[in-house]
Parts: structure tokens; sequence; C-alpha cells
């Protein structure tokens, strides 16, 4: 078991990390979602053991974890990886070599990563002849090839496209069925969080969001109220009224399963009704339908499918989501 | 105008003559030059990795003064060493003073500063996610910084051979702690200026022309180290 354990990390007096304590069980599939400068970058990179947290200790098995050993069992792809000077292969050779496998060994294991990460037709090439969807997958093919307890992945599809992307989780599957392997993946992308993650989880200032990881939004809120007690909040280009009393920088969350989804503005009480299109309909899980739309911004809500099936949702379709002024979180 | 091709011709006759003391100052400047290179280098890359990676208190203060004693005089570092290596200096039971060895020391003060200054600037303009990179594939310190030496190769090259021309050209220590000695400490430049202001001018310029043949030599051996260093490639 890998975990932070009453880490708090700061940048000069700026902190950007504070969690009581952060688990990434053996075996165990995490998304860590959160808007940009969430901290999502800063956790992977403390618990790959490259940064020291400013408080706080990074904990292998129950043990504090430092230096090349535990290292050795922990390996992190950056969000924009590098490639070593050399080839392709070189690159692959890095991690092998310094565990002391033989050639014929070495050999094997690069030409099964490269197979299985699409990558083998890069074998020859340096890293100036490669897109950076090919360094990409090749960082991860490097990182696959040490065979590590855990990997933790920067966003690994930034650069890839839909079929590549496809290609690199299916890799990711197949070696945890072939293997105890834990994957901790920060990603913007809630939809292949939800499909590939057995664990989502929400990163928002740095801290664990309590709440689910749809609809989180950095905000300014204004000083003073509006009416009726109302505050009203620009997420994007709408306005969403929260009767919250804070004022200044903040996260505003929306609960998914707060949202109201009709084809025409409905009679009621909340206080937040957006129209838009629907941009795309996933299932994370049978009779669960996720329903994403852009209002004006992009809000998801939670139905059944029978709720789809009723209402006629598809994709392209119009939808008015509504939700109650009091659903809003701020924290 | 005689008098340079006179001077020329002088010069090549004295090289391709195989010319017993000519080749003696050249061989020991190449002997000097070689090993104060080699020391400033050893120490000073490692120094330049220390300044450009590791955060410690008067990290900021120890870079403003390797970058200022880049600009030492060399005759200033002479007169420095030759304080310390007289009879009455606390380095003079080493009777040092105008021996090959004193000009080494010399030297070595000379180039560290360039070799430690710039192989700071080497490292630092070396992408810092090798480095990371490394460490998180299970590089311990000296392989991680074996592998951001590597990003860092041509202008690490650069330190040895910007430290080797600094070394092999100077005059001001060479003369104030060698002394000039025929046979003994005689070098290159210390011979050059000599022969000069004697008017043996084809002497001094067919030193020069073998000072200069001294540079490219290195300049090529250090060429052909590095390996694949065509243009363009990683």
């Amino acid at each position: 078991m890998l975990e932070l354990v009453g880490v708090t990390h700061r940048y000069d007096d700026r902190v950007v990390l504070d969690l009581e304590r952060f688990q990434v069980p053996p075996g165990a599939a995490i998304a860590i979602v959160g808007p940009n400068g969430s901290g999502k970058s800063t956790l992977l990179r403390l618990l790959a053991l490259v940064e020291r947290p400013t408080q706080g200790e990074v904990r292998l098995d129950g043990v504090r974890a430092t230096g090349p050993a535990a290292r050795r069992r922990v390996t992190l792809v950056e969000q924009r990886p590098v490639l070593f000077r050399g080839t392709v292969r070189e690159n692959l050779e890095f991690g092998l070599r310094l565990r002391g496998h033989g050639r014929t060994a070495v050999t094997r294991l690069i030409d099964d990563v490269a197979e299985r990460l699409g990558v083998a037709q890069l074998l020859a090439r340096r890293r100036h002849e490669l897109s950076d969807g090919e360094v990409q997958r090749v960082a991860v093919a490097r990182a696959l090839a040490i065979e590590p307890d855990v990997l933790l992945l920067d966003e690994p599809t930034s650069s890839a496209d839909r079929a590549a992307a496809q290609t690199l989780y299916r890799a990711l599957a197949a070696e945890r069925a072939r293997r105890p392997l834990a994957i901790c993946l920060a990603s913007h992308q809630l939809e292949d969080a939800y499909r590939w993650a057995d664990d989502v989880r929400a990163l928002a200032d740095g801290k664990l969001a309590p709440v689910t990881p749809e609809n989180l939004f950095r905000v300014d809120l204004p000083p003073g109220e509006s009416l009726a007690g109302l505050k009203h909040v620009c997420v994007g280009s709408i306005e969403v009224a929260t009767n919250t009393d804070k004022t200044g920088p903040a996260i505003l969350a929306i609960p998914p399963t707060d949202i109201f989804v009709s084809r025409e503005p409905l009679a009621s009480s909340a206080r937040n009704v957006f129209s838009g299109r629907i941009t795309r309909l996933s299932h994370p899980r049978p009779g669960v339908v996720h329903v994403a739309a852009d209002v004006g911004v992009e809000l998801v809500a939670v139905i059944t499918e029978e709720a789809v099936r009723d209402l006629g949702l598809m994709p392209g379709a119009p939808v008015v989501f509504s939700f109650k002024a009091s659903a809003v979180r701020v924290f | 105008m005689d008098f340079l091709a006179e001077g020329f011709r002088r010069a090549f006759a004295l090289i391709f003559s195989v010319d017993a003391e000519v080749y003696g100052i050249a061989l020991l400047t190449l002997k000097i030059g070689l090993l104060a290179t080699l020391v400033a280098c050893g120490l000073g890359i490692p120094a330049g990795f220390v300044l450009a990676t590791k955060p410690f208190w008067g990290r900021r203060a120890a870079l403003t003064v390797v970058n200022t004693a880049l600009a030492f005089p060399t005759v200033v570092v002479g007169l420095l060493l030759y304080g310390l290596l007289s009879r009455r200096g606390p380095l003079g039971g080493l009777e040092w003073l105008y021996t090959w060895q004193a000009i080494v020391v010399g030297d070595v003060m000379l180039a560290f500063p360039i070799a430690a200054a710039l192989a700071a600037a080497a490292v630092q303009g070396v992408d810092p996610r090798i480095r990371r990179t490394a460490e998180t594939l299970g590089a311990g310190r000296w392989l991680a910084a074996w592998t951001v030496a590597r990003e860092a190769r041509f202008a690490l090259a650069a330190v040895i051979t910007t430290a080797f021309g600094h070394v092999v050209a100077e005059i001001g220590s060479a003369m104030t702690v060698g002394g000039n000695i025929r046979g003994q400490t005689r070098t290159l430049t210390t011979a050059v200026t000599l022969y000069t202001s004697q008017g043996d001018f084809g002497l001094a310029l067919a030193l020069g022309i073998i000072l200069l043949l001294l540079a490219l030599l290195v300049n090529v051996a250090l060429q052909a180290l590095q390996g694949r260093g065509t243009v363009g490639r990683a």
C-alpha cells in the first residue's frame, strides 16, 4: 500500500496540497479528477517520491518511503513526458538495465511491452522523430516495462487520439489482469475516469473534495448578497444562483443527482434553469446514465436509463437542466 | 612582409625538423594543460552540478563567487600562488615554486571557476524532467546525474574545451610561479613571449602555430569522444 499521511505541501508560502491521508491500495485503479491547478500533478509527484512533502510523509507498506529502493516499486509518467537521448528501444532498456536484467531478458521484455502498447514499430526511432502522442505511449511502455507495483499516470491520454487512448486503457487493463498492479491516474476526462477506474476521487484546491467529481468549478464569489439572500455566481457563460454567504475564491459543486432533466422548462421552485444540447450519454454502470449537456458550461446529470428512454434523450437533442439554489455546494 | 614570410618559413622548418627544444616545450605544455584541465574539470563539473541542482544555504553567493572568478586576472592568481608557495609562504615546504607542478596548481585555480560556472549553466539548460524521469525509473543519485550529463554532453564538452583553451593560453600565472626556466617550466606561451622579446620571430611563430594545433587536436579528440553528434539527432 502506497499512502500519503498528514501531508501538506507548499510552493513558496502557498499550500498546494493538504491531505490528511491518501491511500493507493495494492491492485487499485484510482482516477483523480479535478480542475487545472487542483494539485493532481503535485500529488502524483509526491507519491512517486520525486518530490518530498513539506510536511508529512509518504509510506510504502507502512514504512516511510525514501530513496531508490522505494522508487523502483513506484513509477510516474508525467503529463508531458520526456524521452532520453537515444532510440525508443534504449529508452525502454533504461529501467530494465539498472534492475540487472540480462540482454536476452531485456530484449524479450521490451518486445513484449512494445507490442502491448502498440509502439513496436517505433523502437528504432529517436525522440525527435515521434509525435507527442507517440512519446506519451512510449513513456507508458517504458514505465510498464519495469513492472512497478504502483503506476502513476498524469493525464496519459492528453496528447492521444481516441483510438490511441483506447489502446492505452486496454493495455492497462490487460496488465492489471496479468499481475498485481495499482494504477493511480490523474485525468480531467470524467468519462474515461468512470469507465476505467474502480475509485474516482475529486481534488479541489489541493484537498479531496467532499462531493462527487462532476460539475466542479473554481469560482470567485462576489461580496454582498442579492435579492432573497441568493448570490449569483458566474460559471462559464451562465450565472448560478446559490445561497452561500461566502465571498472570494471558492469551489462550487453541483451534485449531478440533484439536477432535474427535462425536454421543456418546468414550472418549479428551482432557481437554476438552463437550456442546452446533450453532448454525450454514458453508462458508468447498469441502469445509470450520465447525461452531459452544454448549457453555457458543460454540466453532468445522473438519471436512470428508464428516464432517458421516456424523455427520448440522445446526443444533440435539446434539454433543460434545473436545480435548486440550495443544492449548490460551495467550499 | 619579407620578415613575416621569413618568420613562417622558419616556423615550418622548426616544426618539420622535429626540433627537440620546440617539441620539449610543446610536450610540457600538453602535460600541464591536460593535467590541469583534468583536475579542474574533475572538481569543477561536479561542483557545477551541485550549484545547478541542489538547493542549499549560500548557493546564490557561491554562484556569484564562481562567476566573478571567471574574470580573475591570471597574473593576480599567479601572485597569490607565489605568496603561498614562496619559502616564507604557508605552502613553502612543498618546494613547488618554479616547478611545473606550480603551473598546474595555478592553472587549476584559473580553470576551476570556468568548469564550475559553465557546467552549472549546462546542467541548468537540461529539462528538469530528465532527472525526475530517471529517478522515477529507479535511478539513484549518480545514475540520475549521469543521465543529465548525457543530455548536456555537447555543453559539457564545450566546458572541457574552454578550460583547456584557457589553461594552455594563459601566461601570467605560468610566468610568475613557473619562472620560464628552459627545459623545466618553459611553456608555449612563456616561450613565445620570451622569443618575441628576443627578436626570434620565427621560433615564436613556430611555437604559436604548435599552440593552435594543440587546441585543435584536443577539440577534435573531444568531438570524436562525443560520438554520434550529428545536428538534429538526439
